[in-house]
């Protein structure tokens, strides 16, 4: 009897041991799960590597290329969805729960710095050596990041229906938008989406100060102010002028944006030659597209800058860290590679290594920006971080959706907001 | 010798609920208390600095929350609302002898298996596009305009959705209640010539009582807490007009970075929360009665 006790206990104890070692056992395989999987060949294989990348135009294409480069090297890959507008705060997310990607991209700037402890030094890795003059993303005088490529935006405009020389100023501006309207077509398309809403369009009269890193500086100490600032009252007429003869930009998402554009049933959009990606789904548009300045105070620039860059998660162990350097070197020094970045992902090659491609009519509107010089700086790279999305894009939004609210309040109203944000 | 027996199967039976409960729930709920107390970016290879109870006097100071919790309070009376007069509703209905109850049940419960966010990509597509088509093809511009583009329309949208979501589980739940309700009480009445109205109110409605109190708690919470479907329809826009609490939470936290204020806000939106559900369950539990 006793015995048959004492067994039971013991059964019970081990149960309640199998049950912990199970719960210990799923905890440990869960936090390891993303990490794991790795040579079971038993041949020289590299560690799986995971990317995560803002551009949602290029994830399809990133997904075709790694699948080549498993083809050619063996190693593998894998492509986490792009986030869009929410890249920032997944990359954050992921990040700080030490699941963070093994490679990822990041905008220069402010958003660089936020992020600057998790970077790899690549200052001694091959593939570096071939990044254009001050292309190259530094932290600390160490190259950390291989910029995607160049790109530029500005007003993509229909040649059939758009004249260049009608777009010169506030005045032409105006009276093109009014045609339009009159003739029921939508003269020019924003989206809602925080950068395509205020976010690219306002860089404008940011990067047409004298000195636009001392301006935002100023800006943030509250010493200046846009409602004040000559550009910014102009930019203001240029933002009423939209806000009366065309479109709420509320109602537009950037695919109708562009399908609507494609269609013939909106003359211009406020885009970038990554927006072509969007309008080849439509047909060819060889050159029955143009992208020409936005033409605030009379400027005759497009806006170029580094698109993101790739950075190496330096808190990853050494075994990913190799793998994603032999990703990278692949990407920028293999045929393979160099081709899918300007044939495929189509950019604008920021790499001395590497020609430009067969562009498209915007790239190529870029390129030839570039190369003689006429360009606008991104300075929206050096705003406060996130505040694009956070208080510029809910602003916009008031903007355009009261009646009454002129650009002059417009104006105000973002100084209002800056100030909070750069606190 | 029996006691200790006892005592180790309920060790064994109670120990992996505890320990879950312990590490995904109590532990970060006290680790998220001490962080309220901080003022941190959230990244963390950057300094935490102390700064005792200053996130919780600047989350007072702070209009965009005060205004999300308005939105909040103004959501929840909403959808409370509603979703218990329907779930109500739908649960009398498929109650009656109607052939297509079983049906109409399967039906009504439906809209709860889709997950929060695909059904508000779902509604937002119906309130943009859908609407604005309706608009425009009828002429009722009145009613059909882009809803998710007017603060406050916008709002009433996301109880739309949050009441078409959530009526369904609660009609399960009356069902139970009426079911549970013995035939003889109800025939009884009848006998003593009591209508229809008088057995809803005397009879049925007391006799649901406690179902009132599980319901009323899970959609307090419910709304109260509400995220994806915020997320999928609306993201607080437009300019923040639907921004509810956990949504401000989470942009504190992850959009503005500051860690510490977001925290604080959360262990004042726990409080808030709390003190409600509880003050409505010991409300509704006086009202509950025994036959």
């Amino acid at each position: 009897m006793r015995k048959g006790k004492k067994g039971k206990h013991v059964l019970s104890l081990l149960t309640v041991m199998a049950l912990i070692a199970t719960l210990i056992g799923c905890g440990s395989s869960e936090s390891s799960s993303s990490s794991s999987s790795t040579d079971s060949a038993g041949q020289e294989k590299l560690k799986k590597i995971t990317i995560f990348q803002s551009k949602v135009e290029i994830t399809e294409k990133l997904e075709n290329v790694v699948k080549k480069y498993t083809e050619e090297t063996g190693n593998e890959a894998e492509v986490w969805g792009a986030a869009g507008d929410n890249y920032g705060t997944q990359l954050q997310m992921k990040l700080t729960s030490n699941q963070g990607p093994s490679i990822f991209s990041i905008g220069t700037g402010t958003e660089a710095e936020k992020f600057k402890s998790y970077f790899y030094d690549m200052s001694n890795e091959e593939y570096v050596k071939n990044i254009a003059p001050n292309m190259a993303l530094e932290i600390n005088g160490k190259i950390v990041g291989v910029p995607y490529g160049v790109e530029g935006y500005g007003l993509v405009y229909s040649k059939e229906m758009v004249d260049p020389s009608e777009v010169k100023d506030l005045d032409s501006f105006s009276k093109t938008l009014e045609k339009f309207k009159a003739e029921g077509i939508n003269g020019l398309a924003l989206s809602q989406e925080g950068y395509f809403l205020i976010g690219h369009i306002i860089n404008t009269p940011f990067a047409l100060q004298p000195d636009y890193q001392d301006y935002i500086e100023k800006l943030n100490n509250g010493e200046v102010k846009m409602s004040e600032t000559k550009e910014f009252q102009e930019f203001a007429k240029f933002m009423d002028a939209i806000k009366s003869y065309v479109k709420n930009p509320l109602e537009i998402k950037y695919d109708t944006q562009m399908g609507d554009f494609a269609t013939g049933k909106t003359a211009m959009v406020h885009q970038g030659n990554w927006s072509y990606s969007m309008l080849k789904d439509y047909g060819d548009f060889g050159s029955k597209i143009g992208l020409m300045p936005f033409p605030l105070a009379g400027n005759d620039k497009l806006t170029v800058g580094v698109a993101s860059n790739w950075v190496i998660n330096g808190t990853a162990d050494a075994d990913e860290i190799k793998a994603a350097n032999a990703f990278l070197d692949w990407l920028f020094n293999s045929e393979t590679g160099k081709s899918t970045i300007v044939n495929d992902f189509q950019f604008i090659p920021a790499m001395t290594n590497i020609e430009a491609g067969d562009l498209d009519p915007l790239s190529e509107a870029v390129y030839e920006a570039t190369k003689s010089g006429k360009t606008l700086p991104t300075a929206n790279n050096y705003f406060p971080a996130g505040i694009i999305m956070n208080d510029l894009a809910p602003a916009a939004q008031e903007y355009f959706l009261s009646k009454d609210m002129t650009g002059e309040q417009f104006l105000q109203k973002l100084d209002e907001v800056w100030a909070k944000a750069s606190k | 010798m029996k006691k200790r027996k006892d005592k180790l199967w309920f060790v064994l039976f109670t120990f992996p609920l505890l320990f879950i409960f312990t590490t995904v729930v109590i532990m970060p709920f006290i680790f998220g208390i001490a962080y309220s107390f901080v003022k941190w970016d959230g990244i963390p290879a950057n300094p935490k600095v102390f700064v005792g109870l200053d996130n919780f006097i600047q989350l007072f100071k702070d209009e965009r929350f005060l205004s999300s919790a308005w939105h909040t309070v103004k959501f929840t009376v909403m959808a409370v609302i509603s979703v218990n007069v329907l779930g109500l509703a739908f649960s009398l209905f498929v109650t009656t002898k109607l052939r297509v109850r079983n049906v109409a049940r399967t039906l009504f419960f439906m809209p709860n298996l889709i997950g929060g966010l695909i059904l508000g990509y779902i509604w937002q597509f119906i309130f943009t596009d859908v609407f604005g088509y309706l608009g425009q093809s009828t002429g009722l511009d009145g009613i059909f305009f882009n809803w998710l583009l007017d603060p406050q329309y916008a709002l009433y949208a996301i109880v739309i959705v949050f009441t078409w979501q959530v009526a369904g589980y609660t009609m399960i739940i009356y069902i139970a209640g009426l079911q549970g309700i013995p035939d003889e009480l109800v025939e009884a009445a009848k006998v003593d010539g009591a209508n229809v109205w008088h057995r809803l109110t005397k009879i049925t409605l007391p006799l649901l009582m406690p179902a009132f109190t599980i319901c009323l708690f899970l959609t307090l919470s419910g709304a109260f807490k509400i995220y994806d479907v915020n997320l999928s329809m609306t993201r607080g826009g437009p300019n923040n007009a639907t921004e509810m609490f956990a949504m401000n939470i989470y942009n504190e936290i992850f959009a503005y970075g500051n860690y510490g204020l977001g925290q604080a806000k959360a262990v004042i939106f726990f409080l808030v929360v709390a003190a409600f559900t509880l003050t409505q369950v010991v409300m509704t539990k006086k009202r509950e009665v025994q036959y």
